[in-house]
């Protein structure tokens, strides 16, 4: 007879979220078997050092956090934009408006879900690279490894969750989280390294958060990474992104609650109050 | 709406002369925080103890005054006044794009209402919040679940968020979903579908559900079913309010049924005497006995419409004195009179003049 916290409610649709990616083809596909290719594939292609990171490193020792960020950015922003789109065209989202379930626990928990599969890519990416490419894990720089990519992967997620919000179809969705990813894919510095960049991408890259997360990341594998490996000026940027990112999310998603919700498709288009408001919805 | 036109509309209603179960404006409400009902003349404190719930809130599960919805100039809802009886089972009908749904969504809190006063279980829909949502139960025409999901699993995941839920297991049985409860949802049928949109209303055991067509796409005997479950529902004590496009759903479920029409109300009251059927226009119909001509018959100048196979019918206001020179004259005569019905207007009858104009 008691009304359970949003804690109790966030953990149970955690667990009912991650049971649901077990059982999702599709989305391991795409979070774990496509990320692999990349790493097999262009670790075994490229066997020379790059300028990278403070020093020459091996490509391998380079491009395996950054192909592991790939993963984690696949797992969450991709994921989330994907399946919130789905959601609201399927009416997933109107049916928790209309239960007591807070939006904030049921989006909450699938961001967390979504940082989980994330992090579960990324073991096994580091589980394939260091016995088949000798790549190095640097004991005193793990801590901060976790970290970086804890708080990344909530901080893409949460503008994953943003962007969703603007998403109102779900064919939509590819368009807007491949469009929105790859370019900053290449010039983030995953495929390579940041400082062959000319000057001018350089600076559009780290405007935003992608670049932040390879770089923190990567410097957590490199040699010459001195210190405990936190790269505080990157870890803000992505505090501050992710935040950036929960406040349009809630408040958008807060404000559909009323009147924006109910147009997704399969609607009857015949009914003239329904025509009447989609076409009210699109020039607001 | 200032508080002088919310009592014109209360008096409008109260003395509109449609016959109502209750007339709850005559009842009392004492509750300080629902300022516009509460300085309704009729309101008056105390009054009969059974009307008021054990938390003290009203016996009203819905209270609508003045209700408008446009969609920039289109009125969807043109002024609705409604009052739902707790426990009450209430039907809204009309055709498409007559405001029903938009009527439901503003009730269950999904829209806003570009004026008018709303009340559910004694809160705004608008703002009810949680609090409210915790209290109702809604079958939208159109909601989603998660397609991977098992009905177990859906069913649990979302009535946790209810202080008092069903067991997944109680809530498949009332809708005769027993045999899907591990099947994933992707796998279920149409008609499994809508009985476990209606499964997840119910398992928040709320005090008042929402039902947007529930029976559209159920096979005969799914529909019959699920009529059991809003009978076993309203046996509960749940208010119920659903829309339907089957008159014969509206007949045996609803207490009270409203017509809609081009977003305003064109008649309510019990489907039994719905816009006057109990009075309207009856049809005698029978056979001639054999070897009788029709002008045998007892009924000089009434007009007698000839139908095959010896049929006659007689459209009557006044059926009771013609059925009685009827019998008497085939009683006497040792005559039996094959066939004999006596027909008021169904309740699709009355619907479809109702809703005529706004069909075109």
């Amino acid at each position: 007879m008691s009304r359970r916290s949003h804690l109790a409610l966030g953990w149970l649709w955690f667990k009912g979220r991650v049971r649901l990616m077990a059982r999702t083809p599709r989305t391991t596909f795409f979070t774990f078997v496509f990320p692999l290719i990349l790493l097999v594939l262009l670790n075994a292609l490229n066997d020379s050092k790059v300028e990278v990171l403070g020093g020459r490193i091996r490509f391998a020792q380079f491009f395996t956090p950054s192909v592991a960020i790939f993963a984690m950015t696949t797992a969450t922003y991709t994921a989330i934009i994907f399946g919130v789109a789905t959601a609201r065209e399927q009416g997933v989202l109107k049916r928790v408006r209309g239960t007591p379930l807070p939006m904030s626990v049921f989006l909450g928990s699938w961001l967390a879900s979504a940082v989980l599969t994330g992090i579960v890519s990324v073991v096994g990416m580091f589980a394939v690279a260091i016995p088949v490419f000798g790549v190095h894990v640097y004991p005193d720089l793990l801590p901060a490894a976790v970290v970086t990519l804890l708080l990344g992967g909530v901080a893409i997620s949460a503008i994953g969750l943003a962007v969703a919000s603007f998403v109102k179809r779900a064919d939509g969705a590819p368009i807007v989280a491949n469009l929105t990813l790859f370019p900053l894919l290449f010039v983030s510095g995953v495929f390579y390294p940041i400082e062959s960049e000319p000057e001018w991408l350089q600076r559009i890259a780290r405007f935003f958060p992608l670049s932040h997360l390879v770089q923190a990341f990567d410097a957590c594998f490199s040699p010459f990474t001195t210190g405990s490996g936190f790269s505080a000026r990157d870890l803000a940027a992505l505090a501050v992104w992710g935040a950036i990112g929960t406040i349009v999310a809630v408040r958008r998603f807060a404000r559909e609650a009323l009147d924006e919700e109910s147009g997704h498709s399969g609607r009857r288009l015949w009914e003239p109050t329904t025509v009447k408001h989609s076409t009210a919805r699109r020039s607001s | 709406m200032s508080t002088a036109e919310a009592l014109g509309q209360v008096q409008a209603a109260g003395t509109g002369g449609r016959r109502r179960m209750s007339s709850p404006l005559e009842h009392g409400r004492n509750r300080p925080t629902d300022p516009p009902i509460d300085r309704w003349p009729e309101a008056t404190a105390g009054g009969d103890p059974r009307r008021m719930t054990s938390n003290g809130s009203v016996e009203e599960a819905i209270v609508v005054r003045g209700l408008h919805k446009r969609y920039d100039d289109v009125a969807a809802v043109a002024g609705i006044d409604l009052t739902i009886a707790r426990g009450e089972v209430f039907a809204i009908l009309g055709p498409n794009g007559a405001g029903k749904t938009t009527t439901m969504e503003i009730l269950e809190g999904y829209r806003r209402r570009s004026s008018g006063d709303v009340r559910v279980l004694g809160v705004d829909p608008e703002s009810g919040g949680r609090a409210l949502r915790e209290r109702i139960g809604i079958v939208a025409q159109e909601s989603g679940v998660g397609q991977d999901f098992t009905v177990r699993e859906t069913i649990e995941l979302f009535s946790a968020a209810y202080p008092d839920p069903l067991p997944a297991d109680d809530a498949v049985e009332l809708v005769g979903l027993e045999d899907a409860l591990d099947a994933r949802v992707r796998a279920l049928s149409g008609g499994q579908r809508r009985r476990l949109d209606l499964a997840l209303a119910v398992a928040g055991n709320p005090e008042l559900l929402f039902l947007d067509e529930p029976t559209t796409g159920f096979d005969p005997s799914a529909r019959r079913r699920s009529w059991v479950l809003i009978e076993n529902l309203r046996a509960l004590g749940k208010t119920i309010v659903l829309t339907t496009h089957y008159m014969d759903e509206a007949q045996n479920l609803a207490d009270r049924a409203a017509v809609l029409a081009r977003g305003r109300i064109v008649a309510e009251g019990p489907p039994e005497s719905l816009a006057g059927r109990e009075n309207g226009t009856a049809v005698i119909r029978f056979r001639v006995p054999a070897g009788l001509e029709p002008r045998a018959l007892p009924l000089v100048g009434i007009e007698l419409e000839t139908d095959h196979d010896r049929y006659v019918s007689v459209r009557t206001e006044h059926p009771t004195g013609i059925l009685w020179l009827l019998l008497d004259w085939a009683s006497r005569r040792g005559e039996e009179l094959e066939g004999l019905t006596v027909t008021r207007p169904t309740l699709e009858d009355v619907y479809l003049a109702l809703t005529a104009e706004g069909r075109e």
